[in-house]
């Protein structure tokens, strides 16, 4: 059983009127536990309207031909809304607009009490949550989130959702607007999350070289269309991602200039791949 | 290459000069957060300049003071020459410097796009004629002149940021400051935005581009890393990436210079290397 089934997925905004948007179109996938799924894709391609359906913010429009499903429960069953809601955890952008407690301990332990967890269990989740995103307890649980630097409260804020133990967890631009040694902390964070905790991860980015470093898989859409589908290799050797506007990651970009200009050193779209396949090229004019 | 007053109009008098500012924060029953500590430093007519640093080191609260939003709790602020301390001039000032801040939603007024990008000028009781002429020069200097009719809502990114950035040329200011104006694009808007941001740069006006990304600071031909609010590094980007403070910034190197560093083995020259073009020349002349 995968853990994401959906079927015939479509949604229009404003429906009937003037600024009416096909936002999704007939989107059908289907995602496996232990995936990376990055999903990529211009401003108004439908990444945010796809990923709001996956925990029930965006409800079914057609529910006769669209369905999803989350290990096995169907959205378009109102009894199953609170438990996928615990178990798809989504981190928004800038998840830190979102703290609102008074202190860290009761913001992160926000979702573990709407589980109607043991006071215990809700504490235990908490100190856990903080550990995992490197937030010392003793140091920050009593503190205001709003005294904290902007990389601290953004993790505080990804562990109130990691608090609820989501075995698929969703991120929207998790480093957008953080310094580059900040931006680097939060990605390794994920990639620990995804070994520690939800095994299944799926994040949407503007950001080639970081997709192409992290995911297993990458989803394109295109005007609400999945439009290309497969590993980081074969998306970006495809061809496919110009098209629809985006650019490839750095080291595939110079290794596709190199071999116009006559250098052929290999597909690459990492830079570890790239220093490879330069290595392999110095070689073999040695040879 | 050093472009620090290669554009300079005036000689005797830097465009921005910031002399001895500290300014701090209300935070609660009294405490202050110190955000900008005795700060100085000077820029000239027509420099590109990349402010970065980390998150709270001070570059938007320092982009706020340059265009008066703030006051400095001591030391000066002139901005041609113009303190922004002096209350009458509030609007020389404001005029002199736009601002094009990071979310595209937050920054449009009216519904039709040369309605929103008249507003500024309208403001501050342009002539009827003249605003116009500003519309259509704003419009056509981002180049989004076919759109002007339409409405704003129905755009791209990138497309709302550079109707952001037209209606701060309506105001015709010397200075542009872009406060992770592209944070929250995707790649093609961002290299819009930045397209714009360098052929406004060539035309004279100085630009100052707030930014984390490290690709668009290897753009700049100056770069002023704050930290904690001092001045901590300032340079031409070769110069700054070269330092070895850089990641106590809060900075990396730019991933092209990454991997140059990674190629040095092979005999490769990587502290030449600051973009793209420079890594894919480096590997060039390997490989040759």
């Amino acid at each position: 059983m995968s853990v994401v089934e959906i079927k015939n997925l479509s949604f229009v905004y404003s429906k009937k009127t003037p600024y009416e948007t096909r936002a999704l179109d007939d989107v059908s996938l289907t995602i496996e536990e232990g995936e990376f799924v990055g999903i990529v894709g211009a401003t108004g391609s439908g990444k945010s309207t796809l990923i709001q359906h996956l925990n029930g913010l965006i409800r079914i429009q057609d529910k006769k031909r669209s369905s999803i499903t989350i290990n096995g429960m169907s959205l378009s069953d109102k009894k199953y809304l609170k438990k996928v809601r615990f178990d798809v955890g989504m981190v928004f952008q800038y998840p830190e607009y979102q703290l609102f407690e008074d202190t860290v301990a009761k913001d992160i332990a926000f979702g573990p009490k709407n589980m109607k967890l043991s006071k215990e269990e809700v504490d235990e989740r908490v100190k856990r949550a903080m550990e995992v995103v490197g937030l010392d307890y003793a140091t920050f649980a009593e503190r205001s989130p709003f005294d904290l630097s902007g990389g601290e409260k953004r993790r505080a804020a990804i562990a109130g959702v990691i608090a609820m133990q989501p075995q698929v967890l969703i991120l929207d631009e998790p480093v957008a607007g953080l310094d580059p040694v900040g931006r680097e902390e939060i990605l390794t964070l994920v990639q620990k999350l995804r070994r520690e905790v939800s095994k299944t991860v799926l994040m949407v980015s503007h950001n080639m070289d970081d997709i192409a470093r992290l995911a297993t898989r990458i989803i394109v859409l295109k005007d609400g269309r999945v439009v290309a589908d497969g590993t980081p290799k074969e998306v970006f050797i495809s061809g496919k991602i110009e098209e629809t506007g985006l650019e490839l990651p750095l080291a595939a970009r110079i290794a596709k200039n190199l071999k116009a200009r006559g250098f052929d050193i290999g597909d690459a779209i990492t830079p570890d791949e790239l220093v490879a396949g330069v290595r392999r090229a110095m070689e073999a004019k040695h040879v | 290459m050093d472009g620090r007053g290669v554009l300079c109009y005036n000689p005797l008098m830097p465009i921005i000069e910031v002399k001895n500012v500290s300014y701090s924060y209300p935070l609660r029953d009294g405490v202050r957060l110190k955000a900008i500590k005795n700060l100085s430093l000077s820029i000239e007519e027509g420099e590109y300049v990349a402010l970065v640093g980390m998150n709270g080191s001070g570059k938007s609260t320092l982009a706020k003071l340059l265009n008066g939003l703030f006051e400095p709790a001591s030391g000066d602020i002139l901005i041609d020459g113009i303190n922004t301390k002096d209350e009458k001039q509030i609007f020389e000032i404001r005029k002199r410097v736009g601002m094009v801040f990071q979310n595209p939603d937050n920054q449009t007024v009216a519904t039709i796009i040369e309605d929103d990008v008249a507003f500024g000028p309208e403001n501050i009781g342009v002539a009827r004629e003249e605003i116009v002429e500003r519309v259509d020069e704003a419009l056509r200097l981002v180049n989004m002149s076919e759109y002007r009719a339409r409405t704003a809502s129905k755009l791209s990114g990138g497309q709302k940021q550079r109707v952001a950035i037209a209606g701060v040329l309506a105001m015709r200011p010397k200075i542009i400051i872009f406060d992770e104006s592209t944070s929250m694009l995707d790649p093609i808007g961002r290299k819009e935005v930045m397209q714009v941001a360098k052929t406004l740069n060539e035309s004279g006006i100085t630009v100052i581009n707030i930014t984390h990304n490290m690709e668009e600071t290897a753009e700049a031909t100056r770069v002023i890393a704050l930290r904690h609010g001092r001045l901590a590094l300032d340079g031409t980007p070769k110069e700054v990436f070269a330092s070895s403070i850089l990641e106590d910034c809060g900075l990396k190197l730019p991933p092209a210079r990454q991997i140059a560093t990674e190629l040095k083995a092979f005999g490769l020259d990587a502290e030449d290397v600051i973009d793209e073009k420079g890594l894919e020349e480096g590997i060039c002349r390997l490989l040759k």
